[in-house]
């Protein structure tokens, strides 16, 4: 039954890095719920255990929601979006992907990891690496994102001009 | 020995490319500008409590920002005294001691070496203790809750050094009653290209905004054609500011906020009557950038306020360290919205500045060469228009020039050739 689970999860996360990859947004953003939260922490260096992700108004490098997600997409549209125009090279490689609550049917909590290489016209090449924790909820459609938590593993990140 | 005045033109408002690019240049400037000027360091609200401290930069050098066991506010070389390792390599926290993890040398949040193992066995007890604390900072100051210091021990006071630009800082960190806190945690990235660049843009130059951040005028978010704005020289305007400070108040409308935001922006503008002078109360929540020279910018926007320093990392490379401040006051669904702003529009991330990296990530890699470096950047702008008026202070111009901008330059070249 779980792995049956994490079969399906894998096989719609294989989805999106190809979407993501292949520069189709928006086919992207209809996996997600109209509540979806897409959010990233900023990291700390403290003593073991003693970051907390969740701390009340911790800064995040990106907390969006269904609106500000569009308009991230919008404006990769724009053919103005310097920072992705001509737009970077990506390749998404998701792994590790653990089912990690399935008491309910309809919603499962997940965890998996990323690595993300991005390489820009004569700019450096870059890896963003972490892992995500993602809430899948069942639908008619199929499974939908309602949240991803993206924890970046780096200290001085790069510019963040990729969806994870 | 290079000749640093004759890289910037006082006469044509010309820099060389030079300026950007040069190793040479950049190791004097860590040591002529970095070494005596006010640096940022934290805000207060991020050591609240005896023994607090935050880990930070001036210049090239690694600081200790800490609140010492009866309460003063010191910075400290964070670099052990006896090899030189970092004494602490956590971002913040609260501690008695800064336990060295190399040979365990132990150092008080005042700087004082307190325990130094095998002192007896050892060093014979003839280790003056006294003589090998960690080296102190000479000169720290707040203004209104941001804390600068300065390795200089000689020279203007911080109020002094800010001059005009204390007047317009005023606009955002003094607008409600009881002040700005910061976020907790910190926005750390890493950018190609030179510090400079990014200190001028945000200290006056508003003409790039049309181009670089055109993307957001399409999806309706930008500045609009309109350079000079609804209210040129009254509420859209730039200023040079003298000491290499600069900053641009344009008067856009933000949209509309969410009910709550929209009250407390209110809560600020009947706040602002009271905490500032009525010249200064009628520009409050416009939108509101600048630079505190050297490397200290501020934005506010929409509610929300980053102040960040662009740690200079070699002549090519930044290290953004920028904090989200909001007002003391504002109710916690405000703190939110703040927060969120903050991410999706300046920050590591952010739609506005991911195209402002692009750029100066560009021109310092390929820039350097031979022949380009033959020929300087044109930084002529407005020049001789802007015009000193009665209710602000500074020189003014309507956006865009590059009067405030090149006033960097000029700093820069003072500092340069002394
Ligand atoms: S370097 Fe700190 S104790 Fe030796
Ligand atoms: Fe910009």
């Amino acid at each position: 039954m779980t792995t049956d689970l994490r079969l399906q999860i894998e096989e719609v996360m294989i989805e999106e890095s190809w979407l993501l990859d292949g520069n189709r947004f928006e086919d992207w953003l209809a996996l997600m719920t109209d509540d979806i939260r897409y959010w990233a922490p900023v990291r700390e260096n403290l003593g073991r255990d003693e970051e907390d992700f969740h701390q009340l108004h911790l800064l995040t490098h990106f907390d969006e929601d269904r609106m500000t997600m569009g308009l991230r997409v919008a404006r990769l549209r724009t053919g103005f979006a310097h920072a992705e125009e001509p737009p970077s090279r990506r390749r998404h490689f998701v792994s590790n992907v653990k089912i990690l609550d399935a008491s309910s049917p309809e919603s499962v909590q997940v965890a998996s990891n990323f690595i993300v290489f991005r390489s820009r016209p004569g700019l450096e090449e870059h890896l963003f690496v972490g892992g995500r924790r993602d809430q899948w909820v069942h639908t008619e459609a199929g499974w939908r994102l309602r949240e991803r938590m993206i924890i970046f593993d780096h200290d001085v990140i790069e510019n963040i001009t990729v969806f994870i | 020995m290079t000749d640093f005045a004759s890289l910037v033109d006082l006469d044509r408002c010309t820099v060389s490319p030079r300026v950007f690019n040069d190793q040479d240049v950049y190791e004097v400037e860590l040591e002529k500008i970095f070494t005596r000027t006010w640096l940022f360091v934290g805000h207060e609200s991020q050591i609240p409590e005896p023994n607090d401290y935050l880990t930070t930069f001036m210049g090239a050098e690694p600081v200790l920002l800490t609140r010492d066991a009866s309460g003063s506010i010191r910075v400290l070389l964070n670099s052990c005294r006896h090899r030189g390792m970092r004494v602490c390599r956590r971002d913040h926290g609260n501690a008695k001691l800064f336990n060295c993890p190399y040979h365990g040398w132990a150092y008080d949040t005042g700087g004082k070496l307190r325990g130094v193992p095998q002192l007896e066995e050892s060093y014979y007890n003839e280790l003056n203790r006294d003589e090998w604390g960690l080296i102190e900072i000479p000169r720290v100051e707040s203004f209104r809750g941001l804390i600068f210091a300065n390795f200089d021990a000689e020279g203007e006071s911080l109020e002094e050094y800010l001059g005009d630009m204390a007047w317009y800082l005023d606009l955002i960190v003094n607008r409600s009653k009881n002040g700005m806190i910061a976020f907790p945690g910190c926005h750390r990235w890493r950018l190609g290209g030179n510090w400079k660049l990014a200190a001028e843009q945000f200290g006056g130059d508003n003409y790039h905004a049309g181009a670089l951040h055109r993307s957001m005028v399409e999806i309706g978010l930008g500045t609009q054609g309109d350079f000079r704005g609804k209210n040129p020289w009254i509420s859209d305007f730039e200023v040079k500011c003298g000491n290499g400070h600069g900053f641009i108040n344009f008067d856009i409308d933000s949209g509309e906020a969410p009910p709550i935001q929209a009250a407390f922006f209110e809560q600020i503008r009947r706040e602002a009557v009271e905490t500032l002078t009525p010249e200064q109360a009628k520009l409050v929540l416009s939108v509101q950038v600048g630079t505190v020279f050297p490397n200290l910018s501020i934005i506010s926007f929409i509610g929300f306020t980053s102040v960040r320093v662009w740690h200079p990392c070699g002549p090519k490379e930044i290290r953004v360290h920028s904090y989200g401040l909001v007002e003391h006051d504002a109710p916690p669904e405000v703190k939110e919205i703040t927060r969120k702003m903050l991410g999706l529009t300046f920050s590591s991330s952010g739609i506005y500045e991911q195209d402002d990296g692009v750029a100066w990530g560009d021109i310092a890699e390929f820039q350097g060469g031979p022949v380009r470096r033959k020929y300087p950047f044109n930084y002529q702008m407005g020049r001789g228009h802007g015009k000193r008026m009665d209710d602000k202070p500074g020189l003014i111009h309507p956006p865009s020039t590059e009067i405030g901008v090149f006033g960097l330059y000029e700093k820069w070249r003072e500092m340069m050739a002394r």
